[in-house]
Parts: C-alpha cells; sequence; structure tokens
C-alpha cells in the first residue's frame, strides 16, 4: 500500500513522503500529514489530526479523495468507453 | 447495418505514408476505398501522388487533424458516409485516413471511437504507422511525435526498406521493444500484402503480448503486467477507471489478454489508447498454453511497479467484498 500511495503523488506531481504508522500509513505532504487507517472488513479512512475526513470502500475512492486533498491542481481523467468493439 | 471499417496512416514527415496509400488503393482488393488525406501545408500536394478516382479521395487542408480540423475530419467522413448512403458517390467498403506527418493519432482515434455522429457507423480497423527504415532512428530520437505515432499503431510498417537494412541496422528491433504489440511489416518499394495491414488490430495473438523487458526510449516506456492468478472483472473494471483516472495523457496505449475469474478459459482482450478503451472483447479460448493475464503499457514514464501494485491492492479488495 505504501508503494501505491508513493506512486500516486509521484504521479500528481507532489513532493511527499509515505510512512508506515501503528494503525496504518501516514501521508505528509507540504506540511499537510494525513493518516490512512484500513477499516475492516475493507475499506479506508482519511484522517487529519481528530477529524475523520472521509471513508472509502476502495482504493478508487481513496486515492480520489486524496488527490483532491494534497493535489487539487492535479488533473482529472475520466475513463471512455467506445463505441466499437474489437 | 454493419459498421464500416475505417484504417488511418501515420508516421512521421516523408516516410513513406502517401506511397503505401497509393500501391494499396492499385490492390484490386482495395479499390473500393474512400480516402481521406490530411494536407499541413499551405497547398497540398499528397492528394495528387495517389491515384485513384477524385470523387474518392477528400483533402483536409490548414492545419493538422489531430488537432485543429478534428470537427472536420467528423463532419467529411459524416458527408462520405451520407453520399454512400445516398448512392451519389461510387460505393465504397473502407474509409482510410491519411493523417499529415506531425500529427498525434490518439485524438483522431478518439474521434472515431466516441464521436456520437460517427462512432457506431465506423469501425476502427487499424491504425498504421510508417517508419523510415533509413531516416527512422533518427527521426525517432529527434522527434517525439514520430515515437508516440510508432507507440500507438496497431500495425507498424518499415518502408524504404530496399535502402538499408532495417533488421541491420536495428531499428526493427527498436520498434518491437517500443510497441511489442504491433506487428512489424516490411514493405518494399512501398508493396506489402495489404491484408495483413488491416488485420492487425482485432488479432490477439499471444505473441504479440510479449516484451522481454522494461524499455525505455525517448521518454517513453514500455513494460509488460504479468498475473498468475486470474482477476476478478470488477478488478479490471476499477483498474482502467483508476489507470485512466490518475495517468490521464502519460498512459499512451495499453493492451491485454486477462484471465478473468468469471470467464474460466475466455480471456478478456482489453485496448485503449490514453483514457477511451474499446469494450472488451472475450476469446474463446487462449491464443497459447499460456493462461495468464499479460497486459501491455506503452507509457509516458508510468511505473510498472506500481501498476502492478495497484491491481493487486484492487483485487484483494474485491474479493474482500465478494467474501464479506
Amino acid at each position: 500500500m505504501a508503494s501505491v500511495l508513493t506512486g500516486a503523488l509521484g504521479l500528481w506531481q507532489v513532493a511527499g513522503a509515505v510512512q508506515r504508522a501503528e494503525d496504518g500509513w501516514i501521508v505528509a505532504v507540504d506540511g499537510a500529514t494525513l493518516r490512512i487507517v484500513p477499516r475492516a472488513p475493507h475499506g479506508w479512512l482519511i484522517v487529519r489530526g481528530a477529524e475523520t475526513l472521509g471513508e472509502h470502500a476502495g482504493l478508487p475512492g481513496l486515492l480520489r479523495h486524496l488527490r483532491q486533498e494534497l493535489a487539487p491542481h492535479a488533473q482529472a481523467g475520466r475513463l471512455i468507453i467506445g463505441a466499437q468493439s474489437l | 447495418m454493419s459498421a464500416l471499417p475505417v484504417s488511418v496512416i501515420t508516421g512521421f514527415l516523408g516516410s513513406g505514408k502517401t506511397t503505401l496509400l497509393s500501391r494499396l488503393l492499385r490492390d484490386p482488393a482495395f479499390e473500393r476505398t474512400a480516402v481521406i488525406i490530411n494536407e499541413f501545408g499551405a497547398v497540398g500536394l499528397d492528394h495528387l501522388l495517389v491515384e485513384s478516382s477524385d470523387e474518392q479521395i477528400l483533402t483536409l487542408e490548414g492545419g493538422c487533424v489531430c488537432c485543429t480540423v478534428r470537427g472536420d475530419l467528423v463532419r467529411t467522413a459524416g458527408d462520405l458516409l451520407a453520399r454512400r448512403a445516398a448512392g451519389s458517390i461510387t460505393p465504397f467498403e473502407r474509409i482510410v485516413i491519411e493523417t499529415s506527418g506531425l500529427a498525434d493519432p490518439a485524438p483522431i482515434v478518439h474521434a472515431l471511437m466516441t464521436d456520437r455522429d460517427i462512432a457506431e457507423a465506423l469501425r476502427l480497423e487499424a491504425l498504421i504507422a510508417t517508419v523510415d527504415a533509413v531516416t527512422g532512428a533518427a527521426t525517432l530520437d529527434a522527434h517525439p511525435q514520430s515515437v508516440k505515432q510508432a507507440a500507438l499503431a496497431d500495425c507498424i510498417v518499415l518502408t524504404k526498406s530496399d535502402l538499408a537494412d532495417p533488421q541491420a541496422n536495428g531499428l526493427a528491433a527498436r520498434l518491437q521493444a517500443l510497441n511489442p504489440a504491433a506487428p512489424k511489416l516490411i514493405a518494399v518499394h512501398g508493396a506489402l500484402d495489404a491484408r495483413r495491414l488491416f488485420d492487425s488490430h482485432a488479432r490477439h495473438d499471444a505473441a504479440l503480448y510479449e516484451t522481454p523487458s522494461h524499455h525505455h526510449h525517448g521518454g517513453i516506456n514500455t513494460f509488460c503486467l504479468r498475473r498468475e492468478k486470474p482477476l476478478h472483472a470488477a478488478t479490471l473494471s476499477l483498474f482502467l477507471q483508476l489507470v485512466a483516472e490518475h495517468c490521464g495523457a502519460k498512459l499512451l496505449r495499453l493492451k491485454g489478454l486477462v484471465d478473468v475469474v468469471e470467464s474460466p478459459g475466455r480471456p478478456a482482450v482489453i485496448h485503449g489508447v490514453q483514457h477511451v478503451f474499446h469494450p472488451p472483447a472475450w476469446l474463446d479460448a487462449w491464443p497459447d498454453d499460456e493462461p495468464s493475464t499479460r497486459i501491455v503499457v506503452i507509457s509516458q514514464g508510468l511505473d510498472a511497479q506500481w501498476m502492478g501494485d495497484v491491481l493487486e491492492v484492487l483485487d484483494d479488495e474485491v474479493k474482500a467484498c465478494s467474501i464479506s
């Protein structure tokens, strides 16, 4: 998971660090520190200090929320499925 | 009504697109072909070099088809289809678009796949890139557009092989490393078996998904994600959405055979250019004796390890959802 978060920061062109914490991971970017906490049985919490910023069922929601928090300038693409079959 | 095949011939300036097209149109099997030529210069000449009836050739002038005249392309293709339906033009069975030498083919492919006015009437048959065997290596070094053209192609045609041997000078190996999923055809004086050009988009030979190692060239890297265990269909869908959302234009092309849990023995074929994908196709059987997922990615600097890790995390999550 640390490599996924680190790679995402790189894609968003954000300088930051990801560390393992007791209850999950800490993402530190330019003074902002967020905790990513696994939620049983599956899913993720995004926590800043004592405040829970979001709760996500899976990685897509987690990364989307992190991008909005940490890299609002980063462009978000959208999958398009064409009309033609292969 | 079945969709009409449309192919795009791209390639850097002077790489032999017009010669190839001209030879193709002389082949009796392709005489019922309408041609759209994008001329970038102030005075278009290429259409004069293609031997065919005038009504079959339309030119798009005043800019490059990938940017300024994309709307013109859609309109022109739409007009051609309307005239064909009305019987006011010699019936044709295929459209070939020749881009300008500086064009980025991705927006053209996107327009053909998604534009509501033409996408259902046309079927993208092949994106063909010409690469000059004499100057191709230097062009790849100097012009990023040429690397992108070769990287996105379904099929690469090595031209001017009578003047230089692309095997001997290393160009063929370089193109193989850049775009392993595209067959490489060698044209001699512009001639080759045209049928081999146009079946490349739909080919699913396992050999086309082989890439021996991670390859970097001119800011473009090529790698293959391999996975022994089958993926859940939901994982595949989430993976493509996530990649399209976060990788943006860094993803040039993704093509793969995917072993899907819900479809044992029948692999899914996925194929996308940047964030635009075809609906997955399903094969009746594996094309080789290696029933495992292979996804070839051509990108501008994406990390193979990151993509593989994302796939693993997503599949673990989908599995956990299925169980809980």
